[in-house]
């Protein structure tokens, strides 16, 4: 071999040894679809608008999962109550037992609800937190005191619904779990420390956001429920707190009910604090899939096939009297048409023939207020549908109506009972003022001194705040969590009206205690 | 030694004699001619290399197998090679004429086996490598490479449900080889890493090896978990040019049905009378036929070969309208130069593929849809009902569309040069381009879909390119008894895939289908419109890697390799990570001298590989968009959906492996048994975490551990060996069982069974210290008066716990029902060839595997709710008193099988008289021919994953959950028979 050629090898085998050890690949991923952070300007979307030109949108879009769809929080606060069951329609919806377990007060820390309620929560939470580093934030007061009171409203979920829960106020930062008395202490002073920095508008701009009008209404629910949450009452702080939104004048009682929860219920002067639903940009409000059946897609021209699932106990239904507008509007009953009035038929009804129960309307779906059974074979036209909120022609899965978290009707009750409660006395002029507001609005019978009294109370809350998301909470303040009602034995187990702290979290923390009786 | 992909099979001494030759010059020179014939039938061989031994002159035989060579030197020999015949050496003694007769050499097609980077003598091999030649492959309208090696590997298990001409079936080597990452064998096509088996044609494979274990797969490092496949098509020969023509056509039938009621029967139990009959499975499926033609030509002269294929398919299924016609094109060119050093390989494919999906859900609806449903309402349109899960399936399948089309192109360039003797360089680049456009129309007159949105358009739209870069280095060398190979290099990846989606309705009119979105309605009123792009980051992987192979008197061998991988799919803290293996195995028989052996050679290998998380970005956070109307305007909301970890990282397999190979010294026994245990850790999970810390309740981690312990035997044995007659049966059997060490929670119930009604009931458990593929629930003890089942006090403590919340409580009543993974696996071959036929009969079974027959589950209880408006199954397990449907071991059913699943029959006919044909051959064959099972489903395989329920027109998961097999699903493909007809000639 020459020595030219030597030197040929030795210059391919440097090349070849730079090209092979070479590892100047940095291996960094660039994410094309997402992002790894919030981004700075928030998006193309609007900016910032009302907000000082800072987004805070992230805390409130958690609540459009969780506030009003099928197995979370919503589930969790009505499908264990008087006023609504889901009901197994013979293969359909057993799901476990799961909302047969929930129904009949035999709930596991197993239960999906719970958990996934208790991440929907808790994300808000998180999100609250991360706006709070933000420098923006810290240096606008209004801001801050807007996200910390809204922060306080996930906290105080968590305090209704599990109590003895963990106060995290820093992201990426773990606390020890706080009982349930130092968590309506730090929610109280949250509110209070921050009240006076909130914007006092009622507007456009603060439509769907915590104002101070908003925070008194959470004070008012947080002293309503003081009792229970820590012992000891605060009627008067709950008056207080109710006055102040009553007596700011930027509230009125709507003059129809339905218009509250109507398709285009958008700033209705009832409204103290929504979650701005919205079927294209806000979604999470499924209602109409919940509960309808399955051909009802056809009353509705809905986008999508429901899933004929939630109802109403018949008790609960007949508990409003005829010409009561809220029973008319709360409730779709009899036997449905579609948009050209055709009859809306179920292939699949019931015709009694092979030993389970007989539809007696046969093909057409006739909604009953009356449930067969609850297991395992309620016919699947059974139950009155829960229609609230009303369902827009051509609605699709996700419904455009807002959903009232505070409202002057609430706030109205919450003053009513404060002062019954106060006063020792149900029939107190004031409360049954009050009552009659909510009841001459909706044409029902007014009530007369001597009539009122604790049942009959918590039953006409019952009527006005019908799936508004207070039953559970109601039930509990009244003593009532044990009584018995449809296919749900009575109990006296205190420690159900607490629920259990989710498996998932105990798994993920084990520095996390059950509550007790679980 | 030197080495090179596409020649499998070219015996070691002579590519020693190509590369260490040296020119010596002689000044006498005579010439020497003659014929070369093949020693078995005395046909002229084509292409055999003469070689003047001891230099670099040679020649090559022409069609007619002629050669002429100069000879010169003092007592020349000339050598004559050729693959898969022994070669001869010749002293040419002043003869001018030498005529060779070249006695086939039976061992040589197993002789040289492709590994990673190269390739090995397989005596030299010490870990578990499985090579099969065209020669083993299954037989018949194969459409897919993984389904050539069904059966005929112990420890590979292919498994596809049904027989759906566009499903693609699971690959699983040696069980679960990895939790949240790839779970499919890597697959390595002419040296090209991470290509698909959809890219080459089955008719252009020549040869599959499997690298089971991680001391041979470690090479390939961190997607080396799940075993590697690595594919090698037809290369051409050197000398005249050979064309190859293979047709065949088949029919596919309806191999098993699922019994459901009569319209009578139906009704008599109470369903409604909608006044027709029908039999709906009969009116989706048909007896569907397809046709393939393969048309090769290849050959070569001097230094350069070439091979060119072309390949046509029209495969039909037995479910209405779905197949696919496909193209595809291949060529390789083989070019030697600088006295054979430098060594040009090119591969060049083309794969054109038009698919109508049709809709294999329609199977289901058949089996449930209202036997007294008439197909068409008086109006004469289909016949449709506004009905949970319930859609006419005739109407499924004829108003809407599900089409395809995908292009692929791929090819590589490799040059090899020996720098100096012994060191060979190496770099390799390719690239892989595929695109996909799919469409489906579902109108508004299809309740399927299509209804709710007033005509549904979708488009898809997919782009994925893949380029390699490697270039090794390898040196071989002998002192005294020791032979060496090392090798390094650096391997580079890139894969980068976009996509774009879209699903529009209220498209105006049916007649433009998806193809005028512009038009739709819902555009104009975006908020129903949905919309999907997406594009993963560049996804990198750089490597480097080195291996050392020794071997020591011909019986001791030493091999070690070491990869060092890094990924862009990991976290920011663990890019990295280092793959080590060493393997030894001594051919005991060279020492112990056993006149009945062979080889009789001991093994023992032991690797670490990884596999990578199957997406991208899962080491970051990702974030959900909700927009909020402030002030009239529209604001962006951020919020996470999932938290970050920069800690993630590869998920790790270690594997000892200790193999026995036995030859017998008469060659007529070959066995191998292989035993090993493997242990996986550090899956890649969605594990729920704080949401009060982390802002989102999961995100990606690294946890648990997973072992694993079989034992794969194979057996092969020349029975009988006549000239007329000759019987070679052959035996694989495997076996393992998987344990979950550790996990991210103690025990947890999986995998739920679905909607209608059962949504929350979850038919597998995982636990720790357990088996995995534990099939968990209530037992069944019959059925009470109210219709109920009746269930067992499983623990005697006299109160009766069977509720889903239950599942795992310690007074609940669950037990084991049955195991998803089958015990035993078993595959049985028989080529049996007389005079002129050979027949080829392959037997397949798995035993002790259970699967949950979830149609049973749902639909065969009389549930007086459902039994108005769906029809039941009715095998013969079904209980007319049986009124609720709910999960319980009753719905868990044994599947051992065992099967005919493979059968040909062929006959070569004699061409001796036809001067321009080589070769002819015609067979005939069928494809799952009968299976003897208990089962009452649709199909006994084993169920390997699970893609979750699904229903009403949803779409089913994209990732399979690989812990909860067993589970028989409603959304499989029937499976089919099929016969075959084919005609092979060579020109």
């Amino acid at each position: 071999m020459t020595m030219k050629n030597k030197n040929i090898i030795k210059i391919l085998i440097m090349i070849f040894a730079m090209l092979a050890w070479q590892s100047c690949t940095d291996l960094e991923e660039e994410i094309l679809d997402n992002v790894t952070s919030v981004p700075e300007t928030g998006g193309g979307g609007g900016g910032g608008g009302g907000g000082g030109g800072i987004n805070i949108g992230a805390p409130y879009s958690v609540l459009f999962s969780g506030t009003a769809n099928h197995n979370s929080y919503f589930s969790i606060q009505e499908v264990s109550t008087d006023e609504v069951v889901i009901p197994q329609r013979g293969a359909d919806w057993y799901d476990g037992g799961t909302w047969l377990r929930v129904h009949r007060h035999e709930y596991t820390p197993q239960e999906d609800g719970f958990n996934n309620a208790w991440n929907d929560t808790y994300r808000g939470v998180f999100e609250c937190n991360t706006l709070l580093q933000d420098a923006d934030v810290q240096a606008d007061a209004t801001i801050t005191a807007e996200v910390k009171v809204l922060r306080a409203y996930f906290y105080f979920r968590l305090l209704d619904t599990f109590g003895n829960v963990k106060i995290v106020t820093t992201p990426g930062e773990d606390a020890a779990q706080s009982s349930r008395d130092d968590v309506f202490d730090f929610i109280e002073s949250e509110i209070l420390d921050n009240i006076d920095d909130l914007s006092i508008g009622n507007d456009a701009s603060t439509y769907g956001r915590i104002n101070r009008w908003a925070a008194s209404a959470l004070l008012a629910k947080l002293y309503l429920n003081s009792e229970v949450y820590t012992g000891t009452p605060r009627w008067q702080d709950a008056i207080d707190a109710a006055d102040e939104v009553i007596n700011s004048g930027l509230f009125g009682l709507s003059p129809n009910y339905e218009d509250v929860f109507s398709a285009n219920n958008t700033q209705n002067g009832e409204h103290i604090w929504v979650v701005p639903f919205d079927q294209a940009t806000g979604t999470g409000f499924n209602l109409a899939m919940m509960t309808l059946h399955y051909p009802s897609q056809l009353t509705f021209r809905l986008s999508q096939q429901p899933w004929n699932g939630y109802c109403t106990l018949e008790e609960f239904y007949n508990s409003y009297e005829d010409g009561d507008e809220r029973k008319e509007n709360n409730f779709l009953t009899g036997p449905q048409v579609d948009v050209n009035g055709n009859i809306v038929g179920d292939v699949g009804f019931e015709n009694g023939n092979n030993g389970g129960p007989a539809d007696p309307d046969g093909l057409q779906i006739n909604y009953t207020p009356e449930v067969n059974m609850l297991e395992p074979n309620a016919l699947r036209q059974a139950g009155a549908r829960l229609f609230k909120f009303t369902f827009a022609l051509e609605a699709t899965d996700n419904l455009d109506n807002d959903y009232p978290i505070f409202r002057l009707g609430d706030i109205l009750l919450t003053k009513a009972e404060a002062i019954a409660r106060l006063n020792g006395d149900w029939n107190d002029t004031e409360t049954i003022m009050l009552v009659n507001m909510l009841r001459e609005r909706a044409d029902a019978t007014l009530y007369t001194a001597g009539e009122m009294d604790e049942n009959e109370f918590l039953a006409e809350r019952g009527r006005e705040v019908f799936i508004e998301g207070w039953r559970r909470q109601d039930l509990i303040r009244f003593g009532a969590w044990g009584n018995e009602w449809w296919e749900k034995p009575a109990h006296s187990n205190a420690n159900l009206e607490l629920y259990p702290i989710p498996q998932a979290q105990l798994n993920v923390d084990p520095a996390l205690s059950q509550n007790p009786g679980y | 030694m030197k080495y090179n992909y596409q020649l499998v099979k070219i015996p070691i001494s002579l590519l020693s004699f190509l590369f260490l030759s040296i020119s010596i010059a002689f000044a006498q020179e005579t010439t020497v001619t003659g014929t070369v014939t093949d020693g078995d039938d005395g046909s002229p061989l084509p292409g055999v290399n003469v070689l003047l031994k001891g230099t670099s002159t040679g020649a090559i035989t022409d069609f007619e197998g002629n050669y002429s060579i100069k000879v010169s030197g003092s007592e020349p020999v000339l050598v004559f090679s050729y693959i898969g015949y022994l070669k001869q050496e010749v002293p040419v003694a002043n003869q001018s004429a030498i005529n060779v007769a070249m006695p086939l050499d039976v061992q040589s097609l197993a002789e040289v086996v492709v590994v990673g980077y190269g390739t090995q003598e397989k005596k030299e091999i010490t870990s578990a490598v499985v090579s099969l030649d065209a020669k083993d492959f299954n037989q018949g309208n194969i459409n897919n490479p993984s389904q050539l090696l069904q059966g005929k590997v112990p420890g590979l298990s292919v498994s596809g449900k049904g027989n759906d001409p566009n499903g693609k079936p699971a690959i699983r080597l040696r069980g679960i080889s990895t939790i949240g990452a790839n779970t499919e064998p890597l697959v390595v096509i002419d040296g090209v890493i991470g290509a698909s088996l959809d890219n080459v044609d089955p008719n252009d494979i020549e040869s599959i090896n499997v690298l089971k274990d991680g001391s041979a797969a470690a090479i390939y490092g961190s997607r080396g978990s799940s075993g590697v496949i690595l594919v090698t098509t037809k290369t051409g020969q050197a000398g005249g040019v050979k064309v190859n023509y293979h047709v065949y056509g088949s029919m596919d039938t309806r191999a098993r049905d699922l019994d459901i009621l009569t319209k009578d029967e139906f009704l008599a139990l109470g369903g409604n009378d909608l006044g027709g009959e029908t039999d709906w499975i009969d009116e989706l499926t048909r007896d569907a036929y397809s046709q393939v033609h393969n048309l090769s030509i290849s050959g070569g002269s001097g230094s350069t070969t070439f091979r060119m294929a072309a390949n046509y398919r029209d495969i039909n299924g037995i479910l209405e309208k779905s197949g696919f016609e496909q193209i595809n094109f291949r060529a390789n060119i083989n070019h030697s130069a600088i006295n054979d050093r430098l060594n040009l390989t090119f591969n060049f494919s083309t794969t054109q593929r038009e698919s109508n999906f049709s809709f294999p859900e329609a199977l289901r609806y058949g089996l449930l849809y209202n036997p007294t449903a008439p197909i068409f309402d008086e109006n004469g349109s289909y016949f449709q009902v506004v009905v949970f899960d319930n859609y006419n399936p005739v109407g499924i399948i004829e108003l809407n569309q599900n089409l395809g089309k995908t292009k692929k192109f791929n090819y590589n360039g490799k040059v090899d040069f020996e720098v100096i003797d012994g060191l060979t360089l190496t770099g390799n680049i390719a690239q892989q381009l595929e695109d996909g456009m799919f469409g489906e129309y579902y109108p508004g007159t299809s309740y399927y879909r299509g209804f709710n949105r007033s005509g549904l358009a979708r488009r898809r739209a997919e782009d994925r390119q893949f380029t390699l870069f490697e270039t090794y280095a390898t040196y071989t060398k002998r002192l005294g008894n020791l032979n060496m190979t090392l090798s390094a290099g650096y391997s580079y990846q890139q894969e980068k895939f976009e996509d774009f989606l879209i699903d529009v309705g209220g498209i105006p009119v049916d007649a433009v289908a998806f193809n005028a979105l512009e038009w739709a309605r819902e555009i104009r009123q975006a908020n129903r419109l949905s919309l999907e792009s997406s594009a993963t980051p560049k996804s990198e992987i750089a490597a480097q890697f080195a291996r050392a192979n020794f071997s020591w008197d011909e019986a001791v061998f030493l091999n070690a390799s070491v990869r060092r991988e890094g990924s862009t799919k990991l976290g920011e803290d663990n890019k990295y990570g280092v793959f080590p293996a060493v393997g030894l195995g001594v051919n005991l028989n060279r020492y112990l001298e056993i006149a009945a052996f062979d080889q009789l050679k001991v093994r023992a290998g032991y690797g670490v590989t990884g596999s990578l998380p199957r997406d991208n970005g899962l080491s970051k956070p990702a974030y959900d968009v909700n927009y909020s109307e402030v002030d009239g305007s529209l604001e962006a909301n951020f919020t996470q959906s999932r938290a970050a970890n920069p800690d993630l990282k590869w998920e790790v397999k270690k594997e000892l492996n200790f193999g026995v190979d036995i030859t017998t010294s008469d060659n007529r026994l070959t066995a191998a048994l292989d035993v090993y245990t493997r242990t996986i850790s550090d899956f890649i999970l969605e594990r729920n975490v704080d949401p009060a810390v982390f802002g989102a309740p999961t995100r990606f981690e690294n946890a648990g551990e997973l072992s694993t312990n079989g034992f794969e035997i194979s057996l092969n044995y020349k029975a009988i060996e006549g000239t007329d007659f000759s019987w070679n049966p052959g035996i694989v059997i495997s076996h393992y069982k998987s344990t979950l060490d550790s996990y991210v929670i103690e025990e947890q119930m999986i995998a739920e069974l679905g909607a209608p009604g059962l949504n929350g009931t979850n038919l597998v458990r995982i636990k720790e210290g357990e088996e995995i593929g534990q099939i968990w629930g209530p037992v069944f003890e019959g059925v009470g008066d109210d219709g109920a089942p009746i269930l067992a006090d499983v623990n005697g403590d006299g109160t009766l716990k069977t509720d889903q919340g239950n599942a795992l409580a310690e007074d609940g009543d669950f037990a084991l029902l049955g195991n998803g993974l089958p015990d035993l696996e078993l595959g049985f071959t028989n080529q049996i060839s007389y005079k002129r036929f050979d027949l080829n009969m392959f037997f397949r079974g798995a035993f002790g595997h259970s699967l949950v027959n979830t149609f049973r589950n749902f639909y065969e209880p009389r549930v007086p709710g459902s039994i108005n408006s769906y029809n039941r199954i009715n095998t013969e397990l079904a209980l007319d008193n049986l009124t609720t449907a709910s999960f319980h071991s009753y719905y868990v059913e044994k599947a051992d099988f065992f099967k005919l699943d493979n059968v040909t029959l062929g006959y070569n006919f004699n061409v001796g008289e036809v001067s321009w044909l080589t070769s002819l051959n015609a067979y005939v064959n069928v494809q799952n021919a009968f299976v003897i099972t208990d089962y009452t489903g649709l199909d006994p395989e084993p169920a390997l994953q699970d893609f979750g329920s699904v229903d009403n027109g949803n779409r089913p998961d994209v990732n399979p959950n690989v812990l909860a097999p067993g589970i028989d699903r409603r959304n499989n493909y029937f499976t089919s028979r099929t016969f075959t007809v084919g005609v092979r000639a060579s020109f």
